[in-house]
């Protein structure tokens, strides 16, 4: 006879994109590469989520540009989201963008008791409108001041300190010199932004939902956050950037 | 996935003994990417280290030597052969700036599944079979710390399980080390970990591994976790400071006879109401002891051998409701009665094997093992000597399957004897004992 029909009791783990439209990311295909990347991602979400039977993996996304909008409004269960491109022009509302966030994080809608949300803010620009009534919303939320906070920049021109200021005050200096989820990730071609896509979707989704196991020595926070991928040489790296 | 050693490349490692082919990658975690290699005409797995893991864990690579040269504990270790460093010829193809190094492993069988699919129900696999992978953890365990080894970070990310027969993996053995010495690289996996581990008072060792080890036997055979009752409603956002609570500061047991404030929410934590009453009371005392006494003092937890012979007696006390059909493990009644606990019905006692080391109930697919005829010998489900099987055709019919490479001789009711020789069946319901070689087996009424 097979085991009882019950399983093990599980949290839902809301993991929100946060995606920059404006125009600028029509330039050098980077709008592409974001879409390319998270659908690349997908796959290994997907199998994350099956390993950790105790977290309930639900996606939603937000778009920026004009204005702020649902990209993916009902949080989704992983496996059963399909990646609509997201297309390019407008300003960068990305104030506006966390209201929403913020109105999505309050309870309700949002469960009483949950894993900490992940948040993913990804931004090649400077924020168009008033970005600290924004934060100021989100962070009055309780979800929003326990949520994983991870910003990518994407290119050169985008403004590293709203981005800083998303993630939060760096607690320790941790050594200057690397990157640090502590800081901005710098995706300066497409393969580190597909490399740190696939980062935030699977390792610091493990991380928030059953921890893996713990070096020691790990910094501690709400979540410790995992190593960051490691660099992968790429032919592409010795000549510079090939798409922007 | 991006990977450091590229897919179709043939490196020369010092120390394969050959060209390593890689065939494809398998996968990354935290620690590394684990690929298909072929080596010698062989189909190996190579785990490649990430250069944040080699910085980080200093003995990591005289870990593995010492494990490499010490052999497995046992075969439900996926135990690394081989480590394997660059040559200065291959640096450059690796794409990575420090090259690091890795280790040659056997590929792990494809009907070997992650024991996470048992616990999220996605697994068909039945109730002796997940005791039976139980007793094969234990096992494997009190083999490890035998040796004088720790195992360092048991959760169920490194068991897998073969649903049919209940055999299983133990996998990613890079930080294993002999107790007591070398920090070794982790702590543990959160929800594992030992209370004193995980509020850094102690370093990880086999007091904390058998802590562990109750705890992944616990939720292998409940598919709940042991501290997550009421007390974890009260937490909203479940993070590190709330796990560190849960697990550290404040656990409690959720069937702690002395302390109710952590019981199951008949809602939330409902899979733990059906399955924990499916136990014997014996070990469900023994958990009792992990959680309660040995919670906080890791000289009284649960040995693997009290594991064992705990889980070895449930498989023997194994009946089938005649309404249902459901496996039955609680101890009879006195009158040999019992009561059926997903169906309710009555489940009368029915045939036993009185063996010298106790009753075995006569169900299919129930065993006789060495340790039964022996008892001075350790409990062991590897070799069955004989198995109760219905008959083919007459399935109300139980037989005795001779597995051992002895003839037996079978005293029949009528007084006669008959022969019973290796792979042939005798029908219970005609036989008063069994005359084997190692000892005689009485079918009790």
């Amino acid at each position: 006879m097979p085991f009882p029909d019950v399983r093990l009791a599980s949290r839902p783990l809301h993991f929100l994109y946060l995606c920059d439209c404006s125009g600028s990311m029509a330039a050098q295909g980077k709008m592409q590469a974001l879409n390319e990347a998270i659908r690349e991602s997908l796959p290994g979400m997907v199998e994350v989520a099956r390993r950790n039977p105790e977290a309930r993996l639900l996606v939603r996304a937000i778009r920026f540009a004009d204005g702020a909008a649902w990209h993916v409004e009902r949080p989704t269960p992983v496996e059963e989201l399909t990646w609509q491109d997201l297309g390019a022009g407008g300003v960068t509302a990305m104030g506006e963008a966390l209201e929403l966030a913020a109105a999505a994080l309050r309870s309700p809608p949002m469960e009483a008791r949950a894993l900490p949300p992940v948040l993913v803010l990804i931004s090649d620009g400077q924020p168009t409108d008033d970005f600290d009534r924004g934060l100021r919303a989100l962070m009055g939320e309780p979800w929003g001041r326990k949520a994983v906070r991870l910003a990518i920049a994407m290119g050169h021109d985008a403004d590293q300190e709203v981005l800083q200021q998303f993630i939060g005050p760096l607690a320790s200096a941790p050594d200057a010199s690397g990157p640090s989820p502590a800081r901005p990730l710098q995706a300066g071609n497409a393969s580190a932004l597909a490399r740190y896509i696939q980062w935030a979707s699977t390792a610091v989704v493990g991380a928030a939902s059953m921890p893996a196991s713990r070096p020691a020595g790990m910094s501690s926070g709400h979540v410790p956050l995992p190593d960051l991928p490691p660099t992968v040489l790429d032919p592409a790296d010795d000549v510079g950037p090939l798409v922007w | 996935m991006q990977w450091i050693l590229p897919p179709g490349a043939v490196f020369d490692f010092e120390g394969a003994g050959g060209p390593v082919e890689v065939v494809r990658g398998l996968g990354g975690g935290s620690q590394g990417q684990v690929y298909e290699v072929e080596v010698g005409g062989e189909r190996l797995a190579l785990k490649w280290f990430l250069p944040a893991c080699i910085a980080r864990d200093r003995t990591l690579e005289r870990r593995l030597g010492d494990c490499i040269r010490t052999t497995a504990p046992s075969e439900d270790f996926l135990w690394p052969l081989a480590l394997l460093h660059p040559t200065p010829a291959c640096t450059a193809r690796l794409r990575t700036r420090s090259p690091g190094f890795g280790y040659l492993m056997e590929l792990r069988p494809e009907a070997y599944v992650g024991a996470h699919e048992h616990l999220a129900g996605r697994l068909s696999i039945s109730l002796r079979n997940v005791l039976r992978a139980g007793f094969f953890l234990a096992d494997a365990f009190g083999a490890l710390h035998l040796r004088g080894l720790c195992y360092r970070d048991v959760s169920i990310g490194n068991l897998f399980l073969e649903p049919g027969s209940g055999r299983i993996l133990v996998c990613d053995n890079d930080n294993v080390g002999v107790n007591g010495q070398d920090p070794g690289g982790v702590l543990g996996t959160p929800g594992f970990m030992a209370p004193e581990v995980l509020l850094q008072q102690a370093r990880p060792g086999t007091a904390s591994d058998l802590f562990s080890l109750a705890v992944l036997l616990f939720r292998l055979l409940t598919r709940h976790d042991p501290l997550r009752g009421q007390m974890e409603l009260a937490i909203h956002c479940l993070d590190e400071p709330a796990r560190r609570r849960l697990y550290g500061e404040d656990p409690v047991f959720l069937f702690d006879p002395r302390d109710s404030r952590n019981r199951p929410d008949p809602i939330e934590h409902a899979a733990v109401l059906v399955t924990w009453p499916i136990y014997p009371r014996a070990l469900q005392a023994l958990f009792e002891q992990a959680f309660c006494a040995g919670l906080r003092d890791p000289g009284r937890r649960v040995r693997t051998g009290q594991w064992r012979s705990a889980l070895a007696r449930c498989l023997d006390a194994r009946r089938l409701c005649p309404a249902c059909g459901q496996e039955i493990f609680t101890e009879p009644a006195a009158d040999g009665t019992g009561v059926c606990w997903s169906c309710g019905s009555p489940v009368p006692a029915g045939l036993r094997l009185q063996t010298p080391a106790g009753p075995v109930h006569a169900a299919a697919e129930n065993e006789i093992h060495p340790h039964h005829v022996d008892p001075r010998r350790p409990e062991d489900l590897r070799t069955p000597l004989a198995r109760v099987e219905a008959h083919p055709r007459e399935p109300s019919l139980l037989g005795l399957r001779n597995l051992s490479p002895h003839r037996w001789s079978v005293e029949l009711t009528s007084g006669a004897r008959v022969a019973l020789e290796p792979g042939r069946t005798c029908n219970l319901t005609a036989a008063v004992r069994i005359h084997a070689p190692d000892g005689p087996i009485a079918v009790l009424r």
